[in-house]
């Protein structure tokens, strides 16, 4: 099947499919490659690639590998193009509440450009408040977030496109 | 002496004062919330009255349930910990006026000394250097405006009621400060209930070096020495030491810095603990920045480096005896240094981390000292904030205390939350801590510089990941959906729908 893989660089197709234990994929314009991905624990993969192995977690919105954390969203690029009427493969950002908190401030419109690290929403936690920026460049499709509302972990708050 | 003590607190300093309290044989009661039932600190006292709700507005600062929870125990002093309601005078003042010992100064000095511009005033007629400022705070930018046309930029506005950096904005330039007036009156008004805001000449690159102080009630003064706290995150302190290496290399400015310390103090009439924090240039001028009427979050590199234990200190002189010691009686020894221990997590801009701690292993060895209020097992709740525990180290020198700080935070394993340990060790390589060269800007410098993107080969496994992951999800879903209905491609076409965006 194909998805979508959305990152703060930029969007890319994967392809990818099973065939017995290891599956066989390619990113973008990458050459075919092949690698063992078994689930270790709940959200954990153990990820044989080129023979190094990788342990990757899965969090909302991102992917902890290697002591990096990456944000990185997947997608499947036949719904979106059914609802959105957009072609496929266009890059596409949702702004993830990371914990359970409260929208103290929302900082930009529905329909507003902004720049890679602006900042979208102002979550508060723990007596603490956090800025919640974008990854990218783009533009403000869809604001969920409202001025007082709690959010839950994962709760989608703004999508960039 | 007191015969029991109720802490009006809660997590690593309701602990570390329940220690003390143990140590000298006097009985400890405990005040807690809902959220709090299981906590460490009740877990250690001797007595426990529950005073209500998780949020704080509903129990930790209820001065209400609190005096009846002292009452109905017979508590004969409080002792307030720090944060809460250590500097609200009208607590001290409710407590005097039960007849219940407040172990800290009047609730005069705590009224004079929380408000920034105040103090500032008492600090001038002490003769104690200050930083170039406004005398009173106001909602009304003018008084601020017409302060940057005297002295230029740049300047940093600051609540008047203020504390933990909030309500602060440093302003560059001319067109920046209507905007950040704003946002600082309407910050401080929120977290403070008083949005006068006031104004100071920036000093660039600043230190903070503080001065512990403390008064009894003979007319006693003396001074502990320094602590450095330049390393901060959003001007909150993250790692602390004592000495400063400033004042280790030039040696006269502790007692420079320790006697206009104790001038302010003697001004405000001082009782108990308290600590002077300046700010201190490039040329090792230094400037009166506020005082704290409490016991400091960082007071064990004090404790570390003279041998005292400064809560017993603050019970003796609460319980009318003077000091056990004088000025030249004070000595300090080795080097300490201390990292604040929170759930948050470092690779995600610092964002909090609240749930609960599944394993956790404690660093031990020569010279380590852990203030903890969490356990294994133990939920850290969203109510507070997310101060965990603070890791010390002792040592011969400097050097020696930072490898000995960094062996401890690679002792430090915990799962379940993520806490900034990490982030720790990375701040301990940075040459310009190594070499002693801090200013209050270095920790906010270190984290905005860029960050070596992750390997190409991570980056793909991250996907590979992630991809399976949701067309593992998506499957589980449809699988059961189909189960229940017959075959439909639109329910498969719902399945991933929801679960995938």
């Amino acid at each position: 099947m194909t998805l979508v893989v959305d990152m703060a660089g930029g969007s890319l197709p994967l392809e990818l499919r099973k065939e017995g234990e290891t599956w066989t994929f390619r990113l973008g314009s990458d050459e075919e490659g092949t690698a063992e991905i078994e689930e270790v624990e709940p959200g954990v993969y153990s990820v044989i690639l080129d023979g190094r192995s990788y342990e990757a977690r899965i969090e909302p919105g991102a992917v902890r590998v290697g002591g990096h954390r990456i944000e990185l969203q997947v997608s499947d690029p036949r719904r979106r193009a059914a609802r959105s009427g957009r072609r496929a493969v266009e890059g596409r950002f949702s702004v993830v509440s990371p914990m359970p908190g409260k929208v103290v401030r929302v900082l930009v419109a529905q329909g507003e450009a902004v720049e890679a690290g602006q900042g979208i929403v102002v979550v508060e936690a723990m007596k603490m408040q956090n800025e919640l920026k974008s990854p990218r460049a783009g533009c403000v499709t869809s604001l969920s977030a409202r001025e007082g509302a709690t959010v839950a972990a994962g709760e989608v708050l703004a999508v960039i496109e | 002496m007191f015969r029991k003590v109720l802490i009006a607190n809660r997590g690593e300093i309701a602990v570390r004062i329940i220690r003390t309290l143990c140590e000298m044989n006097i009985a400890s009661v405990a005040v807690y919330s809902d959220a709090d039932r299981r906590s460490l600190h009740v877990r250690m006292a001797d007595e426990a009255a529950h005073i209500g709700p998780s949020a704080s507005s509903e129990s930790y600062l209820r001065i209400d349930r609190i005096l009846d929870a002292a009452r109905k125990h017979g508590a004969e002093a409080i002792h307030p910990g720090y944060g809460f309601l250590s500097e609200r005078a009208e607590f001290a003042a409710a407590c005097e006026a039960a007849g219940i010992a407040f172990i800290g100064p009047s609730s005069e000095a705590i009224r004079a000394m929380g408000s920034k511009t105040e103090a500032r005033r008492i600090a001038v007629a002490a003769g104690v250097p200050v930083v170039p400022g406004t005398a009173s705070g106001s909602k009304d930018p003018a008084g601020v405006r017409r302060f940057t046309e005297e002295h230029g930029y740049p300047v940093i506005l600051k609540a008047v009621a203020g504390g933990g950096g909030k309500g602060m904005r440093r302003v560059e330039r001319e067109g920046d400060l209507e905007a950040a007036f704003r946002d600082a009156s309407s910050e401080a008004e929120r977290a403070f209930g008083n949005g006068d805001v006031y104004i100071e000449k920036f000093i660039v690159d600043p230190r903070h070096i503080e001065i512990q102080i403390f008064g009894d009630s003979h007319g006693n003064y003396v001074h502990l020495g320094e602590r450095e706290c330049s390393l901060q995150r959003r001007h909150q302190k993250i790692l602390e030491e004592c000495p400063s290496p400033l004042v280790a290399a030039f040696p006269d400015l502790r007692e420079r810095m320790g006697t206009a310390a104790l001038k302010a103090a003697a001004a405000a009439g001082y009782l108990n603990a308290g600590t002077v924090e300046f700010l201190v240039d490039g040329e090792r001028n230094f400037y009166f920045l506020e005082m704290n009427t409490r016991l400091q979050v960082e007071h064990p590199v004090t404790e570390l480096v003279t041998g005292l234990d400064l809560v017993r200190l603050q019970l003796e002189i609460a319980a009318g005896l003077p000091l056990p010691f004088r000025q030249r009686d004070v000595e300090w020894r080795g080097a300490a240094v201390e990292c604040r221990i929170y759930a948050e997590d470092p690779d995600n801009q610092f964002f909090p981390s609240p749930g609960k701690i599944e394993t956790l292993e404690r660093p031990a060895g020569p010279g380590v000292r852990l203030d903890s209020g969490v356990y294994q097992g133990w939920t850290v709740p969203l109510e507070y904030d997310p101060l965990l525990a603070k890791l010390a180290v002792w040592a011969g020198s400097r050097e020696h205390a930072i490898a000995r700080m960094r062996r401890a935070l690679g002792e430090y394993i915990v799962s379940g939350i993520k806490i900034n340990t990490g982030f720790f060790q990375v701040l301990l390589e940075d040459p310009r801590v190594l070499a002693g060269a801090l200013h209050t800007g270095l920790v906010d410098e270190l984290l905005t510089a860029p960050k070596a993107p992750a390997p190409s080969g991570a980056v793909t496994a991250a996907a590979l990941a992630a991809a399976v992951h949701a067309i593992s999800r998506t499957d589980n879903a449809s699988k059961a959906a189909v189960a229940t209905f017959a075959q439909s491609s639109r329910w498969r076409d719902e399945g991933r729908e929801s679960l995938l965006r």
